[in-house]
């Protein structure tokens, strides 16, 4: 785990020495290599996890958010490239810089073993998002985003804390290898019902579950792009994967304990996709999007058999590359035309074929396109879903279909009909575009090939 | 409830030796600290948009989809039919700024208020047409819950028209072509002149077209408001500030002659806050010219019209501001109540004010004695050199009139072809036109504003087609010439 950790953390002292034409390419073939570095941990072997120290573990759930992860930084980097070429040196390399944090936090997040180290780094890679949204952040609305964003979660997990500590001090330890064969049952008394609440909470309000989601649309659609990217990408994926790790604990509780906030998912989906049709903005859209695919996963993780939790993780990486790929998408409409709204910026597909094409690979992995990972894991969780009851399959059914709704309404309404007289001399797309979204895609295409390794 | 205790204790001081001399507020609130501080925490606590860094709830927001520079009835109509038009509701964020917030210079409410569909070029007879179902529905359009219903105040008493021997057969031609589009306009020969209207004196009028229906005059300043509270309801942003800058990127390309055109798009605003040197740079997808007579101006500003004269690039906009006077007299034997809008062969015109026998008119100057349009400031020699002969000769009644008052306002005047500018620009790519009616915009205002909408959601002219008022007329020097302009 160290040869991932040290490298990342050497990246910063990287920027900071670099010279000012050099950062971007530094840092962002430095950041490429280390994804390449985390690839081997995806080579599980059966049921047992990868022991590598005393404090850091992988195993089959934890390996592909941790390539998703490292993935993503150098991504992140191609795509911030062009909002900040105006800014100063020192303010390119400080944003830079908070990435790197960012990604340091993420990556130790997902391989920890104790249960208190992985809550500490959970609430500090709250700190370089924040500052990520309210420093780079396109309108004055960021700082209320910043505050709903910061404050929503960290209601949520105090509770957690306590909750922990608590575990701690009744089992003795929190390291995940023990406590899994340590666990005992937890019976109904109030305190456990507190004590199943507290523990969730926090995962819930990351996922976002549909009535605590209210951060999340006005952090997307104020955060700068590389802000998008994280939040969408990975850091949704800390509640679910924080969310998988401590059910473990929580048996056989979960069952009783899951109803109110398996209705409010399976409701949040349908509704959140709704509101998507409604939606004018491009990155509102993708914002409730996200908190659509999300309640499946949590609705996934409650029912909590093997296939509901391999759908989850897949589902989780393919939202995660997917998401993100729609944000850059959205971003590069957005620099050219400096306007999210989208009925403004229309028939893109005229002047911008390439890009049309990206959009049109992206929507397609949105409605979970066979034979994409999308739609494996949409469907491992329809199925799961329906053996726990059967008149769930009357909302899955409707999400599915309002999710292929406003996909479609979203990539007609930017690609297609005839373009607007003021967007005829926007750039072509950049190579660094191109090759971002291509980066993008081929990870999302060459699971369709083995979708295996992502199958937790 | 500290607070009560803390001022009771407090006051009971005071009030024991006698009643305290300060005006209202308590003994703690001597400085104006305890209102300050009160309105520190009001705005803290949710719910209020605190801003930690500094207030700037006087700047325009920092970006928006639409900024229209200028609000007067153009701007506003714009405003109006975006916010109408746009097919998702509140899709598209619209800005409008205005440097002038008690609307002292704008030509909206210096305008003398006629509408009427005499015009010799079709399209201006269609948009006239629009424009005057929209007032006569104007409380459909422009309705808001709870508020009392708008009075334009609309005279229908229609333009008579009156035209001598040599512009006889022009006028014939003209009402030809309103009739086609659908004007009600009758021709009237002098004798009919005089039967009608016995107070006219026939000499030299060859040949008469008075509007029927559908012309008349009306109240601007009603207008204005009334839109501007629909639009404010509609969600549009109003902000006090002049534009000083436009911001923008450029890429040179090649057309399809091979010939190399540098286009342009604004991406930022600047505006400048009134008497400060304060500015907010607005982010902007779209900007829409509608600042009247100073259109111009602002045009240059975004770098219209800088380039070798001959090409497209150095094409100017060519509107300018023109001073025109308006006069208001009082004459007893003056006409009655179903007296048009006279407009005299010389260019004079008139009308009737109100119901006591007042009566407003004027004069366009020819182009050797253009008043100079620096300011407001009204000449009135001119009254008495240029206005009173030709309304004395042509009305008997009024050789004993008494002037009341008189205003000057700007046209926004098209040296070109005196006929408007709609829709966008050829080079620089985001930036629409909604100016240049010399003297008809505002009865045009409705329908130019409808146009420039389409144009800007749509990206062609749907209801109205105004492609002979696109800019690129300047350069290829096809002019629409409007020969009734007053």
């Amino acid at each position: 785990m160290l040869k991932i950790i040290i490298p990342t953390a050497m990246l910063m002292p990287m920027t900071w020495l670099s010279k000012p034409n050099m950062i971007w390419i530094n840092s962002t073939t430095y950041s490429l290599l280390i994804s390449l570095i985390s690839l081997p941990y995806l080579n599980q072997l059966g049921d047992n996890s990868l022991n590598l120290s005393l404090l850091f573990f992988s195993d089959s759930l934890s390996a592909p958010l941790l390539v998703l992860t490292t993935w993503l930084l150098p991504l992140m980097l191609m795509a911030s490239q062009s909002h900040l070429s105006k800014e100063t040196l020192a303010r390119k390399k400080l944003y830079i810089t908070m990435l790197i944090i960012l990604q340091l936090l993420l990556i130790m997040t997902f391989t920890a073993t104790e249960l208190i180290m992985f809550y500490i780094l959970f609430e500090a890679t709250l700190i370089p998002t924040l500052i990520i949204i309210t420093r780079w952040g396109n309108q004055t609305e960021r700082l209320n985003a910043g505050l709903y964003f910061l404050f929503y979660t960290l209601m949520g997990s105090l509770p957690l804390l306590v909750a922990l500590l608590y575990i701690q001090n009744t089992t003795g330890t929190l390291n995940f290898l023990i406590i899994q064969y340590w666990a005992k049952p937890i019976s109904a008394t109030w305190s456990n019902i507190f004590l199943w609440l507290a523990c969730m909470m926090a995962f819930m309000v990351k996922m976002p579950l549909y009535g605590l989601h209210l951060w999340l649309p006005k952090a997307h659609v104020e955060a700068p792009i590389a802000g998008s990217m994280v939040l969408a990408a990975v850091l949704l994926k800390l509640g679910g994967y924080g969310m998988m790790r401590i059910t473990i604990l929580l048996n056989p509780m979960t069952n009783q304990m899951a109803y109110p906030f398996m209705m409010l998912s399976l409701w949040g989906m349908v509704m959140t996709s709704s509101i998507c049709l409604r939606q004018t903005d491009l990155k509102s859209l993708i914002a409730y999007s996200s908190v659509s695919h999300m309640a499946l996963v949590i609705v996934a993780v409650l029912i909590q058999t093997p296939w509901s939790y391999m759908g989850a993780t897949a589902l989780m990486i393919a939202h995660g590359l997917t998401s993100s790929m729609l944000f850059c998408l959205a971003n590069s409409n957005y620099e050219r035309v400096h306007s999210r709204t989208m009925i403004l910026a229309r028939g893109l597909q005229t002047i911008l074929p390439l890009m049309a094409a990206w959009w049109l690979l992206a929507s397609l992995a949105n409605l979970a396109l066979p034979p994409t990972i999308n739609l494996i894991g949409e469907l491992f969780v329809v199925m799961a879903s329906f053996s726990w009851s059967n008149m769930t399959i009357v909302l899955m059914g409707t999400n599915i279909i309002i999710t292929a709704l406003y996909t479609l309404y979203m990539l007609t309404t930017t690609q297609r009909g005839k373009y607007t007289h003021h967007i005829k001399n926007i750039n072509p797309s950049f190579t660094r575009e191109n090759a971002l979204m291509a980066l993008h895609l081929l990870p999302l295409l060459l699971l369709s090939l083995n979708p295996k390794i992502v199958l937790g | 409830m500290l607070r009560r205790t803390l001022l009771l204790g407090l006051c009971r001081g005071p009030l024991g030796r006698g009643l305290g001399t300060h005006r209202g507020g308590s003994i703690l609130d001597r400085d104006g600290k305890m209102s300050e501080i009160k309105k520190k925490i009001q705005s803290i606590l949710p719910g209020g948009d605190w801003n930690p860094l500094y207030d700037t709830s006087h700047l325009p927001p920092e970006s928006s989809d639409v900024v229209i520079v200028g609000g007067g009835v153009l701007g506003l109509s714009v405003a109006y039919w975006l916010k109408k038009l746009e097919k998702p509701r509140g899709a598209i964020r619209v800005l409008v700024v205005e440097r002038d917030h008690t609307y002292s210079r704008a030509s909206t409410v210096l305008s003398v208020g006629g509408i009427r569909q005499q015009f010799s070029v079709p399209e201006n007879v269609q948009l006239s047409l629009f424009s005057i179902d929209f007032l006569r529905n104007i409380n459909e359009y422009l309705a808001v819950a709870d508020d009392p219903p708008l009075d334009i105040q609309f005279n229908p008493s229609g333009y008579l028209l009156l035209a001598s021997e040599k512009g006889a057969a022009i006028m014939e031609n003209n009402v030809k072509v309103q009739r086609q589009e659908g004007a009600k306009v009758c021709l009237m020969s002098p004798e009919q002149l005089r039967n009608k209207f016995p107070w006219i004196n026939t000499e030299g009028v060859a040949l008469a077209s008075y509007g029927m229906e559908h012309e008349g005059w009306f109240d601007p300043w009603c207008l204005l408001q009334g839109l501007r509270r629909k639009v404010q309801s509609m969600g549009v942003l109003f902000c006090r500030g002049e534009v000083t800058r436009f911001m923008s990127s450029s890429n040179l390309m090649k057309t399809a002659s091979g010939e190399e055109v540098n286009l342009k798009r604004i991406h930022e605003v600047h505006v400048k806050i009134d008497q400060s040197l304060e500015y907010q740079p607005v982010e902007c997808a779209i900007v829409i010219n509608a600042a009247g007579a100073w259109s111009g101006q602002v045009a240059e500003l975004a770098g219209i019209g800088k380039g070798p004269p001959g090409t497209l690039q150095g094409t100017k906009l060519p509107v300018e501001l023109r001073k025109r006077y308006v006069y208001l007299w009082h004459c007893p034997q003056g006409p009655g109540l179903e007296t048009p809008f006279v407009i005299d062969p010389s260019g004079t015109y008139f009308r009737r004010e109100g119901l006591g026998h007042n009566y407003l008119g004027g004069c366009s100057p020819t182009e050797e004695e253009e008043p100079d349009p620096g300011n407001l400031e009204v000449d009135h020699d001119f009254f008495q050199d240029r206005v009173w002969p030709p309304l004395a000769q042509r009305v008997p009644a009024f050789e004993t009139l008494k002037v009341r008052s008189a205003w000057a306002g700007y046209y926004d005047y098209n040296t070109f072809d005196q006929n408007g500018v709609v829709g966008p620009h050829p080079l620089v790519i985001n930036m629409y036109f909604a100016t240049g009616f010399s003297g008809h915009g505002l009865q045009q205002a409705p329908a130019v504003g409808r146009a420039v909408a389409e144009m800007v959601l749509e990206g062609h002219f749907q209801t109205i087609n105004l492609s002979s008022f696109l800019f690129s007329r300047f350069y290829s020097g096809e002019k629409v010439q409007e020969h009734n302009i007053i």
